[in-house]
């Protein structure tokens, strides 16, 4: 069976997230480890910043004592009380653990709902313990089948297309405006943390050079370091605006820094051509008036935001078509994993027919030896072919009684009328 | 086989695949899916290859191609449309582009179809190879403007999308600013000086055919207009600056003013360029 034992954000603090962490990293071969723990036949370790995962296959028969093992590893290696655990801690069984890690793989259970990175990281944990041997066929399975539900939900539905973050919507907008940000010259006016984390997105998609432009030259030419970019006073803020292509404003002023006025002064020295202005200060850096100006495209920090919540909206409206396609994929798992249940008795059926077979072939051996080679070929071929058919019924009917119900009632039938136990 | 009912065939297939790419870049504005422009761009291709196959066969038929047919006339005009999109579509990612351009590819494959096979175009007194050189280079020039003025249609809506603080289906599924007015900008660019050349070919044939009183036709005092207005925007451009949205809306305008007095033209006045 499977089970999924772990924490996350919504569960638990980041210290707690953080005290496990360390100590899940302290262990050497965690994942040999886990593995060793009466029980657990295979398993597979999930950490992301956002949530601390152990999905094993354990034996039925040991169940308590694996889930046991596993509840206490994760809470020593964060020196948790059995109490603090009880609330950090989520456990799933089957369908349930089967569910869970669909979810998260889909990006359903982030805690940006539709964010890219997840299903990398939950491809790197399995690829570590595939390196280490720690997954055999159902965690094999589990995960790949996780890795098509996730890629269904990116392909089929539009969870992850619009961004969802303030700075990454101003990306978007510039390349709708611009098309390619390569070689795009942005200006930085004001040093504050956002404009600085929407220019080093702006850089990462292409922009190249970058001007800091401040009231404190000092101010500015810490921030320009980091983009290897130029310094510049607010004095200089004409000349710069002349040469910029996006312009984000962040500063603390009371006032506006850049009037309607000054862009269309500056216009034709731009050769009239498009400017793209980002505005997220509160109070407002610049001029509302100057997004009447012709190839002039302003935005602040309420028009991103809204363009945001509507793509939030949309990624909500999604996730409904996204969790059927993970519940389609559930249905398709969990009929493989009842069809396995019936694979141990349809090969103790297979052993016993060849068995068979090999006994009266032994009986058979004097008269059969008088027979030519071809001719003992034949008949071995004519009796495998009639075990073969007569095998062939119960063996469909088996596979497809487990792939729909459970298959205990029916593998103990026919492991009583084949007698495959004695 | 003949080679005139493979030159049929090939035509008809064109026909047929321009009509499903124009239904398919329709059905994309509807749907908001760029994919399907994708999608429909590729059938454009395979009914431009179907097409220059069949010009191809058309002027090794020809008769030094000096006696144009109707047919092949209106044929080459959906093929110069279709060709320069898809040229196009080499320097910039527009597939939504199509969608704008279609409808006048198709336009001019119905105009063909509506027209009898081996129809002659011109009359006796102008089948000569420099009106053939002055149609062919004119339709070019021609075709150019056109894609130039569906780009400033597409940058006027994107424009107005963006200015209103929307980034909706609609604005990402149209291509960006940039990208509408270099497609403007190649246009001009290209499209004035090959209409020169056909207007040049034209007016030599004029003044040698007619020797007096051609100036005053009215199709060539549109074909003037137009060729003024064309060169006045690629000034503006060049010269002045005009850039993205003062230079979409002036080419929208100048092609819908083309547009109108062409009509009036072709249906109002008797012409010397009675066969267009």
């Amino acid at each position: 069976m499977i089970v999924l034992i772990g924490l996350n954000h919504k569960t638990a603090p980041i210290a707690v997230r953080e005290k496990i962490f360390a100590g899940c990293q302290e262990e050497k071969d965690l994942l040999f480890h886990l593995r060793s723990l009466k029980g657990v036949g295979e398993v597979l370790y999930l950490s992301t910043c956002n949530r601390i995962e152990i999905i094993a296959g354990i034996e039925e028969t040991e169940e308590a004592e694996a889930v046991h093992s596993l509840r206490d590893f994760l809470a020593l290696s964060g020196s948790l009380t059995p109490e603090e655990a009880a609330k950090c801690f989520y456990e799933y069984y089957d369908e349930e653990a089967v569910r869970h890690i669909f979810r998260v793989a889909s990006s359903l259970d982030s805690l940006v709902m539709g964010e890219t990175q997840i299903l990398g990281q939950v491809k790197d944990a399995y690829r570590q313990a595939l390196a280490q041997n720690a997954t055999g066929v159902v965690l094999n399975r589990l995960m790949h089948c996780s890795f098509r539900a996730a890629k269904r939900v990116r392909s089929e539905t539009a969870i992850a297309i619009n961004p969802v973050s303030v700075s990454f919507a101003a990306v978007e907008l510039a390349k709708k405006i611009f098309g390619t940000l390569t070689g795009k010259k942005i200006l930085l006016i004001g040093a504050g943390e956002m404009a600085e984390l929407t220019g080093m997105h702006l850089i990462t998609n292409g922009a190249e050079e970058i001007t800091v432009a401040n009231r404190s030259l000092s101010q500015a030419s810490l921030l320009a370091e980091k983009f290897h970019g130029e310094a510049a006073s607010l004095d200089a803020l004409e000349a710069k605006l002349i040469e910029a292509d996006i312009v984000i404003s962040s500063t603390g002023a009371p006032a506006y820094i850049v009037t309607a006025n000054l862009i269309r002064k500056i216009h034709h020295q731009r050769k009239n051509s498009l400017l793209f202005l980002i505005d997220i200060a509160v109070p407002r850096d610049i001029d509302p008036a100057a997004s009447s100006l012709e190839n002039v495209y302003l935005y602040n920090i309420d028009n991103l935001q809204d363009i945001v919540d509507e793509n939030m909206n949309v990624r909500k409206k999604e996730a409904i078509k996204a969790e059927m396609i993970v519940e389609e994929e559930i249905t398709r798992y969990v009929s493989w994993q009842k069809e396995q249940e019936s694979v141990p008795t349809i090969v103790s059926l297979r052993n016993k027919a060849e068995e068979i077979v090999r006994a009266e072939m032994d009986k058979a051996a004097g008269w059969m030896n008088k027979l030519d080679k071809e001719e003992q070929e034949k008949v071995d071929s004519l009796v495998n072919s009639i075990v073969n058919k007569l095998l062939h019924t119960p063996v469909a009917a088996l596979k497809e009684e487990s792939s729909e119900f459970s298959s205990k009632d029916i593998v103990a039938t026919v492991r009583r009328l084949f007698r495959l136990d004695e | 086989m003949s080679l005139i009912n493979l030159e049929l065939i090939l035509f008809k297939i064109a026909f047929a695949l321009c009509a499903i790419s124009t239904a398919g870049f329709l059905l994309s504005l509807l749907v908001k899916k760029i994919k399907l422009a994708k999608f429909s761009t590729w059938i454009l291709a395979g009914a431009f290859g179907f097409l220059t196959v069949n010009l191809l066969f058309v002027v090794i038929n020809s008769t030094g191609l000096i006696n144009l047919g109707s047919r092949d006339f209106f044929s080459f005009c959906a093929w110069s449309v279709s060709g320069a999109y898809l040229a196009l579509q080499f320097k910039t990612k527009t597939r939504s582009l199509g969608a704008f351009i279609s409808p006048f590819i198709l336009l001019f494959m119905i105009a063909a179809a509506g027209e009898a096979s081996g129809k002659s175009l011109l009359p006796q007194n102008l089948q000569s190879w420099l009106i053939t050189v002055h149609l062919f280079l004119t339709i070019v020039g021609e075709a150019l403007f056109v894609l130039a003025s569906c780009a400033g249609a597409m940058f006027i809506i994107q424009n107005r999308l963006l200015k209103h603080k929307k980034l909706s289906r609609m604005s990402r599924l149209l291509p960006s600013l940039n990208d509408l007015d270099r497609i403007n900008h190649i246009c001009l660019l290209w499209g004035f000086p090959v209409l020169s050349a056909g207007v040049i070919a034209g007016t030599i044939f004029a003044e040698f055919s007619w020797k007096a009183g051609w100036l005053a036709d009215p199709k060539i005092i549109w074909t003037f207009t137009g060729w003024i207005i064309y060169g006045f925007l690629l000034h503006q451009r060049l010269a002045i600056g005009w850039k993205g949205y003062r230079i979409a809306v002036f080419s929208c305008a100048a092609f819908i003013l083309l547009l109108l007095s062409y009509g009036s033209v072709r249906f109002c006045f008797s012409t010397l360029h009675n066969f267009i």
